[in-house]
């Protein structure tokens, strides 16, 4: 139970944020970077897209989905397969996440704030669900 | 209040209330128990039901202040809904803590008050 409420806490800061990014995008603002200088750099390189669709709109339903499966192992409706679900989807996002700051690092050579606490945000949801597997 | 400041409280309440309305959808007839029996007397339909309602409304509300939108409209139905809560069930050791939840909605909504809002209560 405990795991699930920090997943769905995550998942809905994921949401906020990304719900952020995308109004930001459209309104053609720039978004507001709290640590350093490069998110508009990293948000608007050639990177920021999969098959034309933005990453933000990817990390949006991403979230919605990992916090509409969280809150369905709370109301304990097919625990079994919804678990699994989530460790999957959780764990591709991990390693989508690995690979976006690769290319923060290595390619783009700038930081963006959002992503990188996009990807933590990501990678706390996989530390959770190890941890709750274990003990 | 500054921005950063009201995001947080605005993401804050907004998993509050969402979880919520998670948890009363999980167990209805658990949380119906808090309801006052004069309270429940004046429901027009059963406790149950009535706390489903509930549910909902709370997920509204959450989903409404997770996404920056109708901030103010959501705040405002949301401290109703605590004003309601108190009411019904009293301040005990458990909903003392809703008069915090209470506070923060009814700072976001001084917060986000529509403009005209203010200008009426300006000229009155």
């Amino acid at each position: 139970m405990t795991a699930f409420a920090l997943l769905f806490t995550l998942s809905a800061i994921g949401i906020s944020e990304t719900v952020y990014l995308i109004r930001t995008r459209i309104a053609a603002e720039q978004p507001v970077c709290p640590i350093g200088e490069g998110c508009a750099t990293v948000l608007t390189s050639k990177y920021s897209k999969i098959f034309l669709i933005p990453n933000d709109i990817l990390g949006l339903l991403a979230y919605v989905v990992i916090s509409f499966i969280a809150a369905l192992l709370v109301l304990e409706i097919n625990v079994d397969l919804w678990s699994l679900i989530i460790k999957i989807l959780v764990g591709a996002a991990s390693l989508v996440s690995l690979f976006f700051t690769y290319l923060q690092w290595r390619e783009i050579r700038a930081w963006c704030f959002w992503c990188l606490m996009s990807a933590f945000t990501i990678w706390l949801m996989g530390i959770i669900i190890i941890f709750s597997s274990v003990i | 209040m500054s921005k950063t400041a009201f995001h947080i409280l605005r993401v804050g309440l907004a998993i509050t209330f969402l979880w919520i309305g998670i948890l009363i959808l999980k167990q209805p007839e658990a949380w119906a128990s808090y309801i006052a029996p004069w309270a429940a007397g004046l429901l027009p339909v059963s406790p149950v039901e009535a706390m489903q309602g509930t549910a909902v409304l709370d997920l509204a509300i959450g989903l409404l202040l997770l996404t920056d939108t109708w901030v103010w409209l959501a705040a405002l139905i949301g401290a109703l809904h605590l004003i309601t809560v108190l009411a019904v069930s009293g301040i005990t050791d458990i909903t003392v803590r809703d008069i915090a939840i209470f506070a923060g909605a009814v700072a976001l909504f001084v917060e986000t008050r529509p403009k005209n809002l203010l200008i009426k209560q300006k000229t009155i």
